[in-house]
């Protein structure tokens, strides 16, 4: 019970400290300090709730009545809750450090507000992933949605308040069909808990129909494509260190809510079907990966461009989700075991780095007040410690061994390969089309990221702001430096963190633990199989750089000192600063060889618009509808009213000495009425 | 498994690599200079070089950080890793846990990140645009190279660079004509890679590969003249290793091993001659053209994929 009462500790501190946000109002140094102090005390003791779940391997149940007599108030701490609530209270830790020195970027503009909402967003975050009851679930998932929502519309300007709407609309839409899927499950199960619906399978078309619903309804929250469009305008606006929690963690509850669907609440009824909707995640995983980092690579605000990448890496999940289901379609536990544990490897990873990332370009923006790189430039200089947080974070998305994102990524090939050696002919026609997918989108994430970081933070600065920044605050650093740790320590303890996913995978799948990952192999027995091993690759890196280093070293007294030269091989033609690479000038070859999928995107932004036009129409009539009872019966009454006013009008001519005719006409009048 | 006596020959081939490509990349001059009827250097000229660069003072634009010190290291230091792990002298990978398809295609993504961020980071626009071309080729190769390893490590049932090269030194793949259409398509990106003409002009300033050296001099560039040319060495025996492992020790014999280094040694130069004489027969293509070629590529992989499907 150890994991469930530090998770209630943990929820019951945050609603402290939303409380205190809240009542502290405008003294924002105490908001501050206080808002951190407690956030960080619950992200801890999440923390270890989440840990302690996943070592405990048996799920950890709290059953309690609640106010409503049809959905009792269930929390289920399994092993897969356990992670997202490490991953949520990994990030939520980093975002209160980090905030403490962040938030004095909106001072005077509600921190206590800000505070609250942060809080209850993890809160809920926290609840969603724990609730074992359909009804809470949804509660709590509308009750993140809404907490998100006002941290993306914090900014208040047309754009936080357009992409506000946007972000909306699509969540609300996207929780819509979780609810059809979850009542299709609860009319069979004839109650609410998720325990019923293990119990009660669905029969054959309706299964599908539920996956399916619930896939698109959980894939709009994850910004899959196409569902994505409201992804890169939300996350963008919401403050830097919400943004880390949203890309970071929160569309993962859109990946968590695929995975409890289709491999947790469905599994036992899925037959045949099963291997269908594990194609379904893996194709729809391999087309927004590439194209998430597409459309990524053409972006000059820095957050936008990350906010791609967050499109692109739950395509990554997508995929190792998507091959575990196929696995277990097959019957095959390995292959099962190691798709999802793939999936879930890089769900972690994923929002360490991309948290770490926000937080990088959080700190550049909050010195340099913009977020268009092709202002930035040179700013390693000025900002060592974010420049080398921003460099360890740009690694790891881009896959670069030794790093946690080349490791998963590893697994997730391995994973497609083992479903192309084993499956049936369409797996094996599709995996190995879902590895070129990968190699593609790690060939452009490669490209994205020596942009992104070459045009933030090296060279010249382009702007007068990037020569006088600074580095930033303490706290900025440190919540930085936390994660660019994990990134480092994710990828070379890889033998040791890879069991450990691959348990998860296995108790969630219900199959039998498959000795995983076992040191540096992938799978133990066999001698020629492919093998991992990050702390090897990273000792030899090690090692051998003392090579080049010596070699010029050796010859460091034979030659005179170094120099820095302004342009010395310029020959006489002198470069002026507008030349060198820009965001822009950077990625051209991609947005000229990739012309057509920009044209893609721009089509299925026109579609969206298309909604949100429709929409707008449908408020531009009830606009109309709404005046109509007025016009039909209020207006004719006033206009009757109004005209017989008009007439008498008449008889008040202005003149006195007509009015004293009507008070003798009336007294006469009444001496007649009364004789 | 990896055992000491492993890892000493990954150490060794990886370091007789780097005392010979100079070598190498001397005769591709060579070889050039005989095709363009001219005397050319000796072999040994590239060797000269370095020694020379060495001992010249090390200019670095002012605008320069980080980045750019590091990439000479950086560079050399992912590429002698790699070397350590492809099957050169023998059948299976010296140290495995290398010696995998995927984690040597990611460790060249590395010095890639590394050779592009550098060109931004000297602030020269030559340079900037070099780093922008290098990546974008890796765009465009990588899936190539992926897909058709991929398809002969299905044929071979692991994705370990000495089973798959085992396996078809063996016989043992399932389609004989999936791995020879693979083999092409790999040896197209491989080609691709080297950086040689009619993609790049590794010679020319201004050209994707000496694009991000433009700023380069002294130590640094003769650290990176010696990178390359072991890159390209590598990148070629990565092709022997896999493709044609004929000739190699399949055990750690030392007459074994002599044998295996013979074979290796014609094997390369072999290659090597007949690149020299593809890279000067052949004018420059046009760099917004080249995603034309490169499809030549994709749809020879998925020939490959597609024989391997079907079994034939």
């Amino acid at each position: 019970m150890i994991p469930l009462s530090l998770l209630i500790m943990s929820l019951l501190l945050s609603c402290g400290g939303g409380i205190l946000c809240l009542l502290l109002k405008r003294r924002e140094g105490d908001i501050r300090l206080g808002g951190s102090g407690v956030g960080i005390a619950a992200a801890l003791a999440g923390l270890g709730a989440g840990l302690t779940a996943i070592g405990a391997g048996q799920p950890a149940v709290l059953d309690a009545a609640g106010p409503y007599p049809f959905a009792h108030f269930v929390l289920r701490l399994d092993p897969l809750a356990g992670l997202m609530i490490a991953v949520i209270s990994l990030l939520s830790l980093v975002a209160w450090i980090y905030g403490f020195a962040y938030v004095r970027e909106y001072a005077g503009r509600g921190v206590g507000a800000m505070g609250f909402f942060m809080n209850a967003f993890i809160a809920s975050m926290m609840l969603v992933v724990a609730a074992d009851n359909a009804f809470w679930f949804l509660i709590f998932f509308e009750m993140m949605s809404l907490a998100s929502y006002f941290l993306v519309i914090f900014d208040q300007d047309d754009e936080a308040v357009g992409a506000g709407f946007l972000y909306f609309l699509v969540a609300h839409g996207g929780s819509v069909l979780i609810m059809a899927a979850f009542f299709l499950m609860a009319n069979r199960a004839g109650g609410f808990d998720f325990a019923a619906f293990r119990a009660h399978p669905l029969p054959a078309p309706l299964d599908s129909v539920a996956f399916l619903l619930a896939f698109v309804g959980f894939g709009a929250k994850a910004g899959m494509i196409p569902l994505h469009i409201w992804l890169p305008r939300a996350h963008p606006a919401a403050p830097s260190h919400a943004s880390a929690l949203m890309s970071g963690v929160m569309i993962k509850i859109g990946v968590f809510g695929i995975v409890k669907v289709g491999i947790d609440l469905l599994a036992a009824s899925a037959g045949p079907a099963m291997l269908g909707w594990g194609l379904l995640v893996l194709a729809f995983g391999a087309v927004s990966s590439v194209l998430g980092v597409v459309y990524a690579l053409a972006e000059h605000d820095i957050k936008k461009l990350l906010a791609y990448h967050s499109v692109e890496n739950i395509g990554i999940i997508l995929l190792g989700i998507g091959t575990g289901m196929i696995g277990m379609a097959l019957h095959q536990p390995v292959l099962a075991v190691l798709g999802l544990m793939a999936g879930l490897y890089h769900l972690l990873n994923h929002a360490v780095f991309k948290g770490l990332l926000f937080l990088g370009a959080g700190s550049v923006i909050f010195r340099m007040h913009s977020k268009d790189m092709e202002e930035m430039g040179g700013l390693a200089r000025t900002m060592p410690w974010t420049a080398l947080s921003f460099l360890v974070g740009a690694l790891a998305i881009s896959a670069i061994p030794p790093l946690n994102g080349f490791v998963s990524e590893w697994y997730t090939y391995q994973a497609l390969f083992a479903a192309a050696l084993e499956g049936t002919p369409l797996v094996a026609f599709a995996a190995p089309i879902a590895a070129v997918m990968l190699a593609l989108t790690g060939a452009l994430a490669v490209m994205c990221f020596v942009k992104a970081y070459g045009i933030m933070f090296a060279g010249a600065p382009r702007s007068h702001h990037a020569e006088e920044a600074r580095e930033a605050p303490a706290a900025m650093v440190a919540g930085m430096a936390v994660l660019a740790v994990a990134c480092v320590a994710l990828g070379l303890l890889a033998p040791l963190v890879a069991p450990v996913m691959g348990r998860i995978a296995a108790a969630t799948i219900g199959a039998a633990p498959v000795t995983l990952a076992v040191g540096a192999t992938l799978l133990p027995g066999d001698a020629q199989q492919a093998t991992l091993s990050t702390p090897l690759i990273a000792i030899l890196l090690i090692a051998m750089a003392f090579l080049p280093i010596g070699l010029k070293a050796a010859f460091a007294a034979k030659r005179g000192g170094d120099r820095k030269v302004a342009a010395p091989w310029a020959a006489g033609y002198l470069p002026d600063h507008h030349m060198p690479a820009t965001a822009g000038s950077f990625a051209q070859p991609i947005r000229m060889f990739f012309a057509p999928l920009y044209t893609l995107r721009r089509s299925i932004a026109g579609r969206w618009t298309g909604i949100a036009l429709g929409f707008e129409r449908v408020v531009t009539l009830a606009r109309r509808t709404e005046p109509l009872a007025d016009r039909s019966v209020i207006a004719p009454i006033v206009g009757v009213v109004d005209a017989g006013g008009k007439r008498l009008q008449a008889i008040q001519g202005g003149d006195f000495r007509i009015y004293c005719l009507y008070i003798v006409a009336a007294l006469i009048a009444l001496l007649a009425l009364a004789v | 498994m990896l055992t000491f006596s492993h890892f000493i020959l990954g150490l060794f081939q990886a370091l007789l690599l780097l005392a010979a490509a100079p070598l190498v990349s001397g005769l591709s001059r060579m070889v050039r200079a005989k095709l363009h009827t001219r005397h050319g250097p000796g072999p040994l000229q590239d060797y000269r070089d370095i020694a020379k660069l060495l001992t010249r003072q090390d200019l670095t634009p002012p605008n320069s950080g980080f980045a750019f010190r590091a990439m000479p290291a950086v560079m050399l230091t992912t590429v002698l890793v790699i070397a350590m792990g492809i099957p050169m002298l023998t059948r299976f990978t010296p140290v495995a846990p290398i010696g995998d398809l995927i984690t040597v295609i990611y460790l060249f993504a590395l010095a890639r990140f590394f050779f592009s961020l550098s060109g931004i980071d000297s602030g020269s626009s030559f340079s900037g645009i070099g780093g922008s071309r290098e990546l974008t080729m890796g765009v465009l190769v990588e899936p190539v190279m992926l897909l058709s390893l991929f398809v002969a490590a299905l044929l071979a049932g692991s994705t370990n660079l000495g089973a798959i090269g085992t396996a078809i030194a063996d016989g043992h793949v399932r389609s004989a004509t999936a791995t020879v259409i693979a083999a092409l398509s790999f040896a197209y990106a491989i080609y691709i890679e080297l950086g040689k003409l009619p993609y790049d002009m590794a010679e020319a300033e201004q050209e994707l590969q000496e694009g991000p050296l433009t700023e380069y001099s002294g130590p640094s560039l003769a650290l990176i003249k010696w990178a390359m040319a072991l890159k390209q060495t590598v990148v070629v025996a990565w092709f022997i290793g896999v493709f044609l492992p004929f000739g190699s020790a399949s055990g750690m014999s030392f007459f074994g091993l002599l044998f295996g280094l013979v074979a290796f040694a014609i094997k390369l130069v072999l290659i090597f001659a007949a690149v020299g004489v593809v890279e000067n027969s052949v004018a420059r293509v046009r760099f917004r053209l080249t995603p034309q070629h490169s499809w030549v590529g994709v749809g020879a992989a998925s020939l490959a994929f597609v024989f391997y499907l079907v079994g034939l």
